[in-house]
């Protein structure tokens, strides 16, 4: 095809494309308010008390009752806490032995490496419903049901193995030269992953630690079948047990007359995303990329 | 890779051991190791924790399957008596289709959907709307798992819940139900948790993808008027098909695994009109104590991802991007 008759098509075609364009906003909008919906209502329900949240389902009521979060945070702070305690000791542990693995991976050279590297990969491919019930076992017999380390050591054990497959791809991007020049001023192995891989590995670390949180902070099943004392349970577990007393039983230290408990409830849902929101906002760059990489590379 | 080359020609002084050719026996590749024992060192932790919790159970999982099996009591060997029990109980096939029916449902809703989405926001022109987009994608992925499922079960309420008070609303009460506690509804409302499906991990998936394809593609594909659905069928779509396997894989499992959701929205009930083989191994686990049996219904459901995931991998092959043609 010439250009002049593509060039004498583009006028006629233009009209259409840009009813195309106003067609494609105007869904792409409804399908996201759509999805934004329960966001909104979750919002909206924190700040009411229990007579608005019966009557004034979808509106916004005045004034805020701010003292749903004070209420909620009583209960939910703890299991935050809790989580956040398992979630940094786990991910430094992870972290690190998935910087020293990437590294090893990617700049030594030994036998077996290849073999060594796919048999940690070929877990990857290993469902969690065939280890849930065995593990759960190993646990028990470990003697690590109900202790935070039966919640730490599946992210310090399992971690690494996306961790090492992620960190080899990115070291492997290192140029060489950082690391003769370093060599040649005898540096060893460890002052070559401490001082040259590690900060120039951050950005791969971020993905691989928002992405980790973002699991443990969701982590329920596991939480669940593990820990039966409340004082240590995780926030997703902990927010399941709140809701069910809410609905049947009554919370202590909230009114439970006139829907009442359903205000902290919703709060102590604020409450319980506002981490991953902070995240978010922090570190939204490795969020989105680490997300759509992992689906990529997987 | 290029870079184990690289350092052994540099002769550094962490990497010795491909000085010696690890072809020319058993003994240089003895040599080689010892030499290496710093790589090896540096791997033992990972490889110690990853044979206690990684390899370990889902091996035992599987030689456990056809055990009678509990915590303190020593299992006793049953055979086949296992999958011979679930294969014949009378809730196995209800819970099988069940589960063919959320993978079927998952497949539209993980795969094709975001890709009608990514498509659509890949198309827009004006790139702060489209920032904006993605953007707003994002924000409903920021709410915890379990709050989404806890909000869509206060959302179900026969009577608080938001459906059947919009329902009264607009003179439709006659419509509203126990949308969770009704046989007839329960699974359905299950697949419509997370209406329109359109946030979350798939679309961003498919909008990387796209962005990966190169601009002279398009180009080309305008020239040759080729645009609309046309395009999305002859150009898109073949070119992330990478990402389609990836998603309809990850589909799979999330049907044939995922009874999270389940789990807290209806507990396989009212009967058994929502329960999976995945909430069946949970409850014989955790309700009764029957792990050898639970373990049994583990393998199977590892044996149906497993083929599904083969057969998905066969079948779906990307096309490759070349210009030059």
């Amino acid at each position: 095809m010439s250009t002049t008759t593509s060039t004498q098509v583009a006028p006629s075609t233009r009209r259409p494309l840009r009813y195309y364009q106003i067609g494609s906003h105007l869904f792409i909008t409804v399908m996201l308010l759509l999805s934004l919906i329960p966001t909104y209502l979750l919002i909206t329900w924190s700040f009411k008390n229990g007579l608005q949240y019966r009557w004034e389902r979808w509106a916004i009521s005045f004034p805020l009752r701010w003292s749903n979060y004070g209420a909620a945070w009583e209960i939910v702070g703890d299991y935050m806490i809790n989580t956040i305690i398992v979630a940094f000791i786990g991910l430094m542990g992870m972290l690190l032995l998935s910087l020293i693995g990437g590294y090893v991976f990617a700049r030594m050279d030994f036998p077996f490496r290849e073999t060594l590297y796919y048999a940690i990969i070929a877990l990857l491919m290993v469902p969690w419903v065939l280890s849930f019930i065995p593990a759960y076992m190993v646990y028990v017999r470990l003697g690590l049901l109900n202790t935070r380390l039966s919640l730490i050591i599946p992210e310090l054990a399992g971690g690494p193995i996306f961790g090492i497959f992620l960190m080899r791809a990115f070291i492997a991007g290192i140029p060489e030269e950082l690391f003769e020049s370093a060599r040649c001023d005898g540096a060893g192995v460890l002052d070559l992953i401490g001082r040259i891989t590690l900060p120039l590995s951050l950005p791969g670390l971020a993905t691989l630690a928002v992405l980790n949180f973002i699991g443990v902070w969701n982590s329920f099943l596991w939480p669940l079948v593990m820990i039966q004392d409340d004082a240590k349970q995780m926030i997703a577990v902990g927010l399941y047990k709140l809701a069910r007393s809410a609905t049947y039983g009554g919370v202590a230290g909230w009114t439970s007359q006139d829907f009442g408990v359903w205000g902290p409830l919703y709060a102590g849902y604020v409450i319980a995303s506002l981490p991953l929101v902070l995240l978010f906002i922090v570190l939204g760059k490795f969020y989105v990329e680490g997300l759509v990489d992992s689906g990529i590379k997987v | 890779m290029t870079e184990g080359t690289g350092t052994a020609e540099q002769g550094s002084v962490a990497d010795l051991s491909t000085r010696t050719p690890t072809r020319s026996g058993d003994l240089s590749t003895w040599q080689a190791m010892r030499r290496s024992w710093q790589a090896y060192a540096l791997l033992a932790p990972v490889f110690i924790l990853l044979l206690i919790f990684n390899y370990y159970p889902p091996i035992l999982g599987l030689l456990r399957a056809f055990y009678r099996w509990r915590p303190g009591v020593e299992a006793s060997f049953v055979g086949l008596q296992h999958f011979g029990v679930y294969f014949t109980s009378p809730e196995t096939p209800r819970e099988l289709f069940n589960m063919f029916k959320l993978l079927a449902f998952f497949f539209f809703s993980g795969a094709v959907i975001p890709f009608i989405m990514a498509v659509l926001i890949f198309r827009i022109r004006d790139t702060e709307s489209k920032e904006l987009y993605r953007l707003f994608l994002i924000i409903p992925m920021l709410v915890p798992l379990i709050v989404v499922i806890l909000l869509w079960k206060q959302i179900y309420d026969p009577n608080l819940g938001v459906i059947n008070g919009l329902l009264e609303q607009f003179g439709l009460g006659f419509l509203a139900r126990n949308w969770l506690g009704d046989t007839a509804t329960a699974l359905y409302a299950i697949m419509f948790m997370g209406f329109p499906w359109v946030s979350g991990v798939g679309t961003l998936i498919y909008l990387g993808g796209l962005g990966q394809i190169s601009e002279s593609i398009f180009d080309a594909c305008e020239v040759d008027g080729c645009t609309g659905l046309r395009r999305t069928l002859r150009i898109d779509l073949p070119l992330v098909l990478g990402q389609v396997r990836l998603m309809t894989i990850l589909a799979v499992i999330a049907g044939v695994t995922s009874f999270q959701t389940i789990l807290v929205l209806t507990d396989g009930g009212p009967g058994f009109a929502t329960m999976v083989p995945g909430l069946t191994m949970f409850h014989k686990a955790f309700r009764t104590q029957q792990f050898g049996y639970a373990a049994s219904i583990g393998m199977v459901l590892f044996v149906i991802t497993f083929t599904a995931t083969l057969a998905v991998n066969r079948t779906v092959h990307p096309a490759v991007e070349d210009v030059r043609h």
